[in-house]
C-alpha cells in the first residue's frame, strides 16, 4: 500500500475519533472542567487572601502540561471503548494497515492534548495575565508532551480489556504523576526519594520546560527537556504499538 | 434492489476455508474446519453460542490470525493479501457497531473513505444505500438516537458502501423484533438475488433452513455436517419425527425424561412448546408413548407425524439442542480473548 494512502487512512481515523469526541459536548466540557477547577482551587494559597500572583505564574505552566496529559490519555483510551463497543472491529475489517490504525489513534490523542492545553493556556493568559516569552517553543513542548502522553495512553489501551479497567489503570498513572510531576509543588522541595520518582515522569519535563519558557530561562534546559520528552515518546509509542499490534494481528 | 457491479472474472468459490484452526492459549476454538462457499450462494454456519462461528468469521474477514489453515476470499489468501481480501468482503457483525455520536451520513462517509472510494462515488453510494434502507430522512441524526431496527439497517448499509461481492453476516437477526428480523431476511434474499455471495452465521435453525442453500453445522469448533438443508434433514436416515402436546401440561418439559424412557424413542426434546420425538420405528413408538403418558396420568391433546426438520438433524448429529441459555465461562472466554492485549 502506498505511504500516502496509509497516511490518509491515519488522518481519517484521527478525524473520525476527534469528530466523535467533539460531537459530545458534555465529554469536552467535563474533561476541561477538571484542570480549570484545579487551576482556580490551587490559585489560592493558605494564609494569602485573593489569588497569589507569584504562585499563579508558577502554577499555569504545570496546569497546561497536566491538561495535555489528561486530554491525550483520555482521547487515546477511546481505543478501549471502541473495542468494547465493537467499533474497533469495523476498522479492523476494512482494508487498512495496523500501522495506519495506530498512527491515526495516536494523532487523535496528540491533537486532543494540544487543543486542551491551548484552552488552558488561553484561560491562563486571559484571566491571570500569564505571558510566555516564546509561543512557538510553548506549542512545540505541548506537542511533544501530548505525543508522549499518547504513548502512555496506547499502552493502557492495549493492556486493558474493558473501559473500567482502563479508567483504573489510567488513574493509577495520572494522579500520582499529577502530584509528583512538579505541577503544584517544585520537585526539589519534595522529600526523598520523590525527586527521583519525578525524574522518571514525562510530566516533570513538560512542566519544567514550560516554566523555563515562561520565565525566559536557560534554553539548554528547554532543549534537554524536549529531548527527554522525545525519547519518552519514542519508547512509549514503540511499546504501546507492540501491544496494540498484538491485539490487531492475533 | 442494489446496484449490480461488474466482476472482472467469475469465480467458482467465493470463499475457501481449508483446515482452519484457532487456539486461544490451550483452548481450541476452531478445529480443522473445511468448507467452500460457492459464488452467489447463501451459506449458513449453524451452531450454538460458543461453537466457534464468530471466531471462524473473524478469521475469514482477516480480523484474527488462524493458528493454522488457510482462508481464500475471492481468490486472495487472507493471510497473504489481507487488504485485497478485505476489499471484497462486507461485514455485518453480530452487534450494530456504529459510531453513535456521529450521523448515519458521517458513519457511511468514514467507511467509504476507509474502502478507498473517491468523493463523488462516496456521495452517490451514500445516497443510494440511505434511500434503499429508508434512512434518508434521518441521515443527519446521531446514530445513538436510532431504533434497534434502524441500527441494523445502517449496519448492513455500511457493509455495502464499497459494493462488496461477498457479504459476511454474523447472527444478522439476533436480538431483533419479529418485524425487523423479517425485513433483514428479505434484504438478505434481495442481496443474494442480485448476485452477491452471502455467508451468514446463525443459531436459529429456521433461519438457516429458510435462507441458505448450503449449511455447515459447527459444534465445539468442529464442522460436523456440511450439505444442503434438505440433505441434512434427510441425513436422519429413516428417522421419523412425532410431535405431541399433553393436555394441561403447562410444563411440557417434565414429560421429556418420562417419554425418553419409552422403548423406540431415540430422542425426545421440547420444540416450540411441543414435545418432539425422533424414532426409527414410529408406529410402535406411538403406541408406547401414548400408554406411557396415560400411565403417568397425562392426556394427549394433540399428536402428529411430521417431516424431520433441520433442528431434528442437528439434535441427531450433536446429541443436544441449539440453546439460547447464557454462555458458559469457557464460551465467554473464547469470545472475549481476541479483544484484550495481555492474553
Amino acid at each position: 500500500m502506498k505511504t500516502s494512502t496509509s497516511l490518509m487512512h491515519s488522518i481519517w481515523i484521527a478525524e473520525n475519533d476527534l469528530r466523535q469526541s467533539f460531537m459530545s459536548v458534555r465529554h469536552v466540557v467535563w474533561s476541561l472542567l477538571f484542570p480549570i477547577f484545579m487551576l482556580f482551587t490551587f490559585s489560592f494559597r493558605y494564609g494569602v487572601s485573593g489569588p497569589d500572583v507569584e504562585f499563579i505564574n508558577f502554577l499555569i505552566p504545570g496546569i497546561v502540561s497536566m491538561t495535555a496529559m489528561f486530554g491525550s490519555i483520555n482521547e487515546t483510551m477511546s481505543i478501549v471503548w471502541d473495542k468494547s463497543m465493537g467499533v474497533f472491529d469495523r476498522i479492523l475489517a476494512a482494508p487498512v494497515s495496523s500501522t495506519s490504525i495506530i498512527v491515526g489513534k495516536t494523532m487523535a490523542g496528540a491533537v486532543m492534548g494540544v487543543i486542551s492545553a491551548l484552552v488552558l493556556l488561553i484561560i491562563g493568559s486571559t484571566f491571570f495575565g500569564v505571558q510566555f516569552a516564546n509561543i512557538g517553543a510553548v506549542i512545540l513542548i505541548i506537542l511533544l508532551a501530548s505525543f508522549s502522553f499518547t504513548g502512555i495512553g496506547t499502552i493502557i489501551s492495549g493492556l486493558a480489556s474493558e473501559p473500567r479497567e482502563a479508567m483504573m489503570l489510567s488513574n493509577l498513572l495520572r494522579f500520582p504523576m499529577m502530584f509528583l510531576g512538579g505541577v503544584f509543588f517544585p520537585t526539589e522541595a519534595m522529600p526523598m526519594p520523590l525527586p527521583y520518582v519525578a525524574k522518571a515522569l514525562p510530566l516533570t519535563y513538560a512542566t519544567e520546560a514550560m516554566r523555563t519558557i515562561q520565565v525566559g530561562g536557560n534554553i539548554s534546559i528547554i532543549f534537554i527537556d524536549a529531548v527527554v520528552l522525545l525519547v519518552h515518546t519514542v519508547g512509549t509509542m514503540l511499546l504501546g504499538s507492540q501491544i496494540l499490534m498484538r491485539i490487531m494481528t492475533r | 434492489m442494489l446496484v449490480i457491479w461488474k466482476r472482472e472474472k467469475p469465480l467458482e468459490n467465493a470463499i475457501e476455508v481449508k483446515e482452519l484452526t484457532k487456539f486461544y492459549g490451550s483452548l481450541l476454538a476452531v478445529d480443522h474446519v473445511n468448507f467452500e462457499v460457492k459464488d452467489k450462494e447463501v451459506f449458513g454456519l449453524l451452531g450454538p453460542n460458543g461453537a466457534g462461528k464468530t471466531t471462524t468469521v473473524r478469521m475469514i474477514c482477516g480480523m484474527l490470525r488462524p493458528t493454522s489453515g488457510t482462508v481464500v476470499v475471492a481468490g486472495f489468501d487472507v493471510s497473504q493479501k489481507p487488504r485485497e481480501a478485505k476489499r471484497r468482503i462486507g461485514l455485518v457483525p453480530d452487534i450494530s457497531n456504529l459510531f453513535g455520536e456521529l450521523s448515519a451520513k458521517v458513519n457511511l462517509e468514514f467507511m467509504g473513505k476507509l474502502y478507498g472510494l473517491d468523493k463523488k462515488t462516496r456521495r452517490e453510494r451514500i445516497d443510494q444505500v440511505l434511500e434503499l434502507f429508508q434512512l434518508k430522512e434521518r441521515q443527519n441524526d446521531r446514530v445513538k438516537y436510532y431504533s434497534k431496527g434502524m441500527h441494523r439497517r445502517l449496519t448492513i448499509a455500511a457493509a455495502l458502501i464499497h459494493q462488496p461481492e461477498i457479504l459476511v453476516m454474523d447472527e444478522p437477526t439476533s436480538g431483533l423484533d419479529a418485524q425487523t428480523a423479517r425485513l433483514v431476511r428479505e434484504i438478505i434474499i434481495d442481496l443474494n438475488k442480485e448476485g452477491r455471495t452471502i455467508l451468514l452465521t446463525t443459531h436459529q435453525i429456521a433461519e438457516a433452513d429458510r435462507l441458505t442453500q448450503k449449511v455447515g453445522i459447527i459444534d465445539s469448533g468442529r464442522l460436523i455436517a456440511l450439505n444442503t438443508p434438505e440433505q441434512i434433514k434427510n441425513s436422519t436416515e429413516g428417522m421419523r419425527a412425532l410431535e405431541i402436546k399433553i393436555l394441561n401440561g403447562a410444563d411440557q418439559q417434565r414429560w421429556i425424561p418420562i417419554i425418553s424412557e419409552a422403548e423406540g424413542v431415540d430422542k425426545a426434546f421440547l420444540s416450540e412448546g411441543k414435545i418432539r420425538i425422533l424414532s426409527k420405528d414410529l408406529a410402535q413408538t406411538i403406541l408406547r408413548v401414548v400408554n406411557l403418558v396415560d400411565k403417568h396420568g397425562g392426556k394427549i391433546e394433540n399428536i402428529s407425524v411430521v417431516q424431520p426438520t433441520l433442528e431434528d438433524a442437528f439434535i441427531n448429529l450433536t446429541g443436544k439442542s441449539i440453546r439460547e441459555e447464557p454462555m458458559s465461562k469457557e464460551e465467554y472466554l473464547k469470545q472475549r480473548l481476541p479483544r484484550s492485549g495481555l492474553r
